[in-house]
């Protein structure tokens, strides 16, 4: 199948280094102490972060730093075909894990000792790359609370098909078979926190790939802190004096 | 806007955009251009020595922000007042809690902190009001001064060495809350002042605004002094509460109170920051336009609360020049 | 869910008892509905409901199967419902699978009809492709966002929002079939089958607070509820389901009492849910 047109243009019309449209919103759930809903194209995600709050099960406290806690659920809908196990699935619990390690390698744990923060990320609309879409919504709710963190984390996706890198993969382009690298940097530090890939690729094109997704990071980095910043300006302005 | 999930008409949409616009223009803006996300850098001269304050962190020699919020300067000291964010405790602060725990000598509240706070017996006036050594029948009685789910209300008195929050309850005004509701609103919207506690007297109410945004609107009680005589009549105390079913509030008091409680609610919703004046001024303007109390969560007094507080933050600056 | 104290769960009873909460609203209003349809443009029609804090979302997603023996003639609904951990830190991990659990039933119980399939709010029938052979099943999903009280009646006016916003493909069956064989259907891309939908029922949930019943209420007033009567009711005053939660007994007179209340509520209701659903479908069209 071809899934890359001899004019450059993939299935949905977009060039292969170009990504979907982002759309980030703060403050949807009104409950929780921070909260986003970030959009990559079709693929739509709500993070939801509980906390610095007292840790429930007094076994699991940390004396010197924060407790950082993760869930990822999928909902029924969120797929082509109806899920019927939303949550507790092995993939569910792997990628709460890669959410969780990811948050707490950013977050400066040792501000808040023996609390606990809690980070639940439900999936709306599955289109490829929710792995990148749940980061980048759970930066945006952690900043949100008002958490510290040594930088934001932000995430995305690349792949290699018929011979040319694309970015920011959607589901069909994911399912094609062709290899899936997910990349997370924190774009101040300039550091890699996530690296993963399925598939096989020869070294020198891993390279170019990887380095397209980091792209792609920068660019989600941008856009992430345009929308704090704006979010940051509102609240202030409104508080008045 | 968080939680103004409001259905507004196209002209309500406009006359909202219109008076956000306006407030902000008016807005500082030295504070606006201090506006900063995690880790943006923060302009420091380098040269002069200065004290890495909250919300910063070094980063390979730049000061870097590690929350999103204002950058403020004060004499020496850099940090970075996070806008939402948890509560931020500072010794003196008055605080409304809720009684989480009655363990051991000590009750444990929840204040919107990242930990509960530690409410000693010992720092907790006597129901007798004498001054003398809490003894083992104390302790057994604690769930008769406060027990679960209590509101109270309380100042904080220190720090501990691991974090942790100790608060005291030795003057009159502070104690259990009763008779009336808790409302629960972000922490930076209740700014530090002289006076927390407002005896609003035209309405009989008494209105707390908690440092950490928790606030208590509720009847008016007298100064504490009465837990002093009830302790001669505790035995009849145990029996009341028969018959306390029966004394509801009055009606006009709860119309006051439910008033003064949407308008806190609104204030928080638009995100303007919250005391007294601004809320009696609220509830006035409702009267005024003859707005039911249920409508006051509405659209239309949201636009409204937000056009008058444009006009009236444009007043203030123009007195100030 | 926070725990109340005793004054203030005083207080509540006592504004309940007078018709005025702590809110303003009298015992029989409902918060301001918020209805925006189109929410999840993979499902075949979605919509997310606000009442007040409590958000949910439900999608409505048709696949092609067989129709059971039993009733060849009907095409099958099944209604889910999921509690995200989004709307509190206990819906997490297996938390909220009991009233997840409890909401499917009730919704089940309130617009599906019996086993028969007889009374059902939504007709199975209109859902038959080729009798006997194909039909379509109809996945109603119900996600609760955000959690501040009457999580049913929300679900059901998102459902019923969501089945307004419904295109079901227009489906060309091959005409020659024997009569053994599946027939060989085609989905159109292009043509779609509104749902009729003026005769869903809405859900009203009458919750007992001491003497007095209340509508709509928040997670505090649910604290401090003795029982709760979900009755749903159709646009022609028809009583479609009915639910009874909470320990306390009931005097039977009080029941039929709460019917009568509820149906007069729901009038209301359906012409407030229809106005919001027409205007959410009209901003829709229009962005």
């Amino acid at each position: 199948m071809e899934y890359v047109s001899p004019e450059g243009l993939r299935l949905d019309g977009r060039r292969p280094m170009e990504m979907r449209q982002l759309r980030a919103e703060i403050g949807t759930v009104a409950k929780a102490n921070g909260s986003a809903v970030f959009e990559m194209g079709n693929t739509k995600v709500i993070a939801a972060v509980y906390g610095p709050r007292e840790v429930q099960n007094r076994s699991q406290q940390i004396n010197d730093q924060a407790l950082v806690r993760c869930e990822y659920s999928m909902a029924n809908f969120s797929t082509g075909d109806r899920m019927r196990k939303p949550k507790g699935d092995r993939r569910s619990t792997e990628i709460s894990l890669v959410i969780r390690q990811t948050m707490e390698a950013c977050i400066l744990t040792h501000l808040m000792p023996r609390s606990q923060i809690d980070i639940f990320v439900q999936v709306l609309q599955a289109d490829g790359g929710t792995r990148s879409a749940c980061i980048n919504a759970a930066t945006l709710a952690l900043a949100d609370a008002g958490i510290p963190m040594r930088d934001i984390v932000t995430s995305c996706s690349a792949g290699y098909l018929n011979s040319t890198p694309l970015l920011d993969l959607n589901y069909i382009e994911d399912s094609a078979g062709g290899p899936d690298v997910t990349v997370g940097i924190l774009p101040k530090l300039d550091k890699v926190t996530l690296l993963q890939m399925d598939a096989k690729l020869p070294v020198d094109i891993f390279e170019n790939v990887m380095g397209l997704a980091i792209e792609g990071c920068k660019a989600i980095a941008n856009y992430i802190r345009e929308v704090l910043l704006e979010n940051t300006k509102q609240l202030e302005y409104r508080r008045g004096l | 806007m968080r939680g103004l999930q409001l259905p507004l008409s196209q002209t309500q949409r406009i006359r909202l955009q219109r008076a956000l616009e306006k407030l902000q223009s008016l807005s500082c803006k030295a504070n606006s251009d201090a506006s900063v996300t995690v880790a943006d850098t923060i302009p420091v001269n380098y040269e002069d020595a200065f004290l890495k304050g909250h919300g910063t962190t070094d980063l390979n020699g730049d000061l870097v922000a590690t929350v999103c919020g204002v950058v403020e300067r004060i004499n020496k000291l850099v940090y970075v007042r996070a806008l939402r964010a948890r509560y931020k405790p500072e010794v003196g602060d008055i605080v409304v809690g809720r009684v989480v725990e009655v363990s051991q000598k000590r009750w444990r509240l929840e204040i919107n902190f990242s930990l509960d706070a530690i409410l000693m017996l010992s720092s907790m006036n006597m129901p007798d009001g004498i001054q003398r050594r809490r003894t083992a029948l104390d302790e057994l009685n604690m769930r008769g001064i406060f027990e679960e789910n209590d509101v109270v209300c309380a100042e904080v008195r220190n720090f501990q060495h691991d974090g942790s929050l100790q608060l005291q309850a030795r003057s009159q005004k502070y104690g259990k809350l009763e008779k009336g509701q808790l409302l629960i609103v972000d922490p930076y919207l209740v700014k530090k002042s002289k006076q927390h506690f407002h005896h609003l007297e035209q309405f009989g109410i008494d209105l707390i605004l908690g440092r950490n945004g928790f606030i208590w609107v509720g009847e008016h009680v007298e100064a504490r002094d009465s837990m002093v005589v009830d302790q001669a009549n505790s035995s009849e105390q145990s029996m009341v509460p028969e018959e306390k079913s029966q004394t509801h509030t009055p009606l006009e008091m709860r119309q006051n109170i439910c008033r003064i409680s949407n308008a806190v609610r609104v204030l928080s919703a638009l995100g303007f920051s919250i005391d007294s004046d601004l809320i009696l001024e609220t509830v006035e303007l409702s009267s005024t336009v003859k707005i039911d109390i249920h409508d006051m969560l509405g659209s239309e007094f949201h636009v409204l609360v937000a056009e008058r507080e444009a006009e009236r933050r444009s007043l203030m600056g123009k007195r100030k020049r | 869910m926070v725990g109340l104290s005793v004054g203030e769960k005083h207080f509540i009873q006592g504004g309940i008892a007078q018709d005025l909460r702590s809110d303003g609203r009298k015992r029989l209003t409902y918060r301001p509905i918020y209805v925006e349809t189109g929410v999840i443009p993979q499902a075949h029609g979605s919509a997310r409901v606000r009442l007040g804090a409590t958000d949910v979302i439900a999608s409505v997603k048709a696949e092609l199967g067989k129709p059971s023996a039993l009733q060849p003639d009907k095409g099958k609904i099944a209604i889910y419902v999921d509690c995200s951990p989004t709307a509190a830190p206990m819906f997490e991990g297996r938390g909220g699978e009991e009233l997840s659990t409890e909401l499917s039933v009730a919704l089940q119980r309130c617009l599906l009809g019996g086993k028969s399939g007889a009374g059902a709010g939504i007709d199975p029938t209109s859902l038959v492709v080729v009798e006997g052979k194909v039909c379509w099943d109809l996945y109603i999903d119900g996600l609760v966002i955000s959690s501040d009280g009457n999580l049913l009646d929300a679900l059901a006016a998102a459902i019923k929002a969501a089945l307004s916003n419904t295109g079901i493909p227009k489906v060309d069956v091959a005409a020659e079939t024997t009569s053994d064989e599946q027939p060989e259907v085609n989905i159109s891309d292009e043509e779609f089958l509104q749902f009729d939908t003026s005769g869903i029922p809405v859900i009203v949930t009458l919750t007992k607070v001491g003497r007095h019943y209340i509508v709509d209420a928040t997670s505090e007033e649910e604290s401090q509820m003795s029982s709760a009567v979900s009755i749903s009711v159709n646009r022609k005053g028809h009583i479609c389901g009915l639910t009874k939660r909470g320990g306390v007994g009931l005097d039977p007179s009080i029941i039929l009492d709460m019917i009568s209340v509820a149906k007069h509520v729901s009038e209301q209701l359906i012409n407030k849910l229809d106005s919001e659903i027409a205007a959410a479908e009209a901003s829709e069209e229009e962005s």
